[in-house]
C-alpha cells in the first residue's frame, strides 16, 4: 500500500515566482529606460510630420502652450505638458493656419487627433488621428478612409452650428461629418472631439490671432 | 525529455502529432489555425485586411520565439504547480518589451503594428506552445517551434485576410482590384464574414489533407499487394 502524497512545500514555488517576477520586471525596466529617449524623439518626429501634412507648404513652425488663463506661451520644442497649439508659416513667413490637439472616447479607447484650423475662414481644413485603438478594418478607418478625410477639407466651424457626425450618406450641411458605414461610434467620437476642440480653443486663437500671425 | 507536442488547451486537438522538424510541423502538419484551431480570438478579430493579418502574424511570431526560448532556458527550475503563472508572466513581459522596442526602433513599423501588439496576449496559442513544447525541450528546438508556429499562424491569418479583404472591400493590400462598379460584400469585413471565411478555409485545408492521406494509403496498399503477389 502506497502512502498518500504529502503536502508539497510552497517554498520552491514562491522562490520561482519571485525570481521570475524580478527578472521580468528588470527586463521591462531596462527596455523602458533604454528606449525612452528614442520613443520621445520618434513621437516628436510623428508630431512634426503630422503638422506638416495638415498644413501643406509649411516651412516654419511655432509651438504654443495654451495656459489656463487663455494666454499663449511659446515652447522650445513640440514636447510639453497640457494643451498645445502649433502655428505654421510658409517660406515667406506667411501664416498658414494652426494645428490643435484634441481627443475623445471612441469605441475601444480614447482617440487622440490633430486638426488644422483656419481662423480667418473659421473652418477646419484637415484632420489626422495620432493615436487610437479602434477596431482594425472598421473603426480605424477614421484615420485611413479617403472619403472620410474629404469631410475635413472645409468643415464649417462657426458658432451656432455644432459639428456632428451624421449617418453615412445623410450629410446636408457644411458643418456635418459623413460617418463611415459600420463605424458610427468612432465617427461620432470624431465629431464630438472636433466640436469640443473648436469651442474651447477658437476664442483663445481669436484673442491672440495678431500675435500668432506675427509669429511672436 | 519529451518530443511530443499535443495541444492541451480547450480547443480541438489534432488526430495525430508525429514530430520530426518543429519548424515544418508548425507551418503545416500542426498549423495552429487550420489543424489545431487555436488562437481564434485574433484570427477572427483582425483578419479583415491582409495588412492587419500579416502585422499580427509577425508580431506574434516574435513574441513566441522569445518567450519559448526564455521558458525553455529556465524550464528545469519551474515547479509544475506554478508553471502556467510563470509562463504568463514571461509572455506578458515579452509583449511589453516588443511594444517598447518597435515604438523605439521604427516609426513606420510601429504605425503598422502598434495597434496589434497588445492583442497578442489574448492568443491562447502563445501560452499553449510553452505548455506543450518549450517546457519540455531544449532552447534551440523550442525557439524553432515558436518560429514555425508563429509563421504558420501568420500564413493562416494571411489566407483569411485575403478572402475577407478581396470580397469585403474589393482590394488587396489596399489596391483596388475590380474597378469602381464593384459593390463590396461588406459582410466579409464584419464578424460573420470571419466565421464564413474560416469555415471555408478549414474545409479546404481538411479536404487537401485527407486527399494527401488517401494517396499515401493507396500507395502503401498497392505496395503491399505487389509484395504479396511476388511472394505467392
Amino acid at each position: 500500500m502506497t502512502p498518500p502524497p504529502g503536502p508539497s512545500s510552497g517554498v520552491p514555488m514562491i522562490r520561482t515566482l519571485t525570481v521570475v517576477s524580478l527578472l521580468c520586471g528588470v527586463l521591462i525596466v531596462v527596455t523602458e529606460v533604454n528606449t525612452r529617449g528614442r520613443i520621445r524623439h520618434n513621437q516628436e518626429i510623428i508630431m512634426q510630420e503630422s503638422v506638416a501634412q495638415l498644413l501643406p507648404g509649411i516651412r516654419k513652425q511655432i509651438t504654443y502652450a495654451i495656459e489656463p488663463s487663455g494666454d499663449l506661451t511659446i515652447l522650445s520644442g513640440v514636447q510639453g505638458e497640457g494643451p498645445r497649439l502649433f502655428a505654421g508659416y510658409d517660406a515667406g513667413g506667411r501664416f498658414l493656419g494652426v494645428v490643435i490637439e484634441t481627443s475623445d472616447r471612441g469605441y475601444a479607447d480614447v482617440i487622440s487627433s490633430l486638426y488644422a484650423y483656419d481662423p480667418d475662414k473659421r473652418a477646419i481644413t484637415g484632420f489626422k488621428v495620432v493615436d487610437m485603438k479602434e477596431t482594425p478594418g472598421l473603426g480605424n478607418r477614421i484615420g485611413t478612409d479617403p472619403e472620410f478625410a474629404a469631410n475635413f477639407k472645409d468643415l464649417d466651424a462657426t458658432e451656432g452650428h455644432p459639428i456632428t457626425a451624421v449617418k453615412h450618406g445623410a450629410k446636408k450641411n457644411p458643418w456635418e461629418i459623413d460617418a463611415i458605414s459600420g463605424a458610427t461610434i468612432s465617427s461620432r467620437a470624431v465629431g464630438r472631439m472636433l466640436e469640443k476642440g473648436v469651442r474651447s480653443t477658437a476664442p483663445v486663437i481669436a484673442r491672440n490671432l495678431d500675435r500668432i500671425k506675427r509669429g511672436e | 525529455m519529451s518530443e511530443t507536442s499535443a495541444p492541451v488547451s480547450c480547443h480541438a486537438a489534432p488526430a495525430s502529432v508525429a514530430i520530426d522538424n518543429p519548424f515544418v510541423n508548425g507551418l503545416w502538419k500542426q498549423n495552429p489555425v487550420f489543424v489545431m484551431v487555436l488562437g481564434m480570438c485574433p484570427t477572427l478579430a483582425i483578419t479583415n485586411s491582409v495588412q492587419n493579418a500579416v502585422a499580427m502574424g509577425l508580431a506574434t511570431t516574435f513574441v513566441m520565439v522569445c518567450s519559448n526560448g526564455m521558458i525553455s532556458l529556465i524550464r528545469k527550475l519551474i515547479p509544475k504547480q506554478v508553471r502556467i503563472a510563470t509562463y504568463i508572466a514571461i509572455i506578458a513581459t515579452w509583449v511589453t518589451v516588443v511594444d517598447y522596442l518597435v515604438k523605439a526602433i521604427s516609426i513606420d513599423v510601429y504605425k503598422a503594428l502598434g495597434a496589434y501588439i497588445p492583442l497578442i496576449v489574448s492568443n491562447c496559442l502563445v501560452l499553449e506552445r510553452p505548455e506543450a513544447y518549450a517546457g519540455k525541450n531544449p532552447v534551440g528546438k523550442s525557439m524553432l517551434d515558436g518560429l514555425g508556429m508563429g509563421l504558420g499562424f501568420a500564413f493562416a491569418l494571411t489566407c483569411l485576410g485575403t478572402v475577407r479583404e478581396v470580397l469585403g472591400a474589393g482590394t488587396f493590400l489596399g489596391v483596388p482590384l475590380f474597378g469602381r462598379n464593384f459593390e463590396p460584400w461588406v459582410l466579409f469585413l464584419l464578424p460573420p464574414g470571419g466565421f464564413i471565411s474560416l469555415a471555408m478555409w478549414l474545409l479546404t485545408f481538411t479536404l487537401v489533407r485527407e486527399r494527401h492521406a488517401k494517396q499515401r494509403r493507396d500507395i502503401q496498399e498497392a505496395a503491399i499487394a505487389q509484395t504479396m503477389e511476388v511472394s505467392s
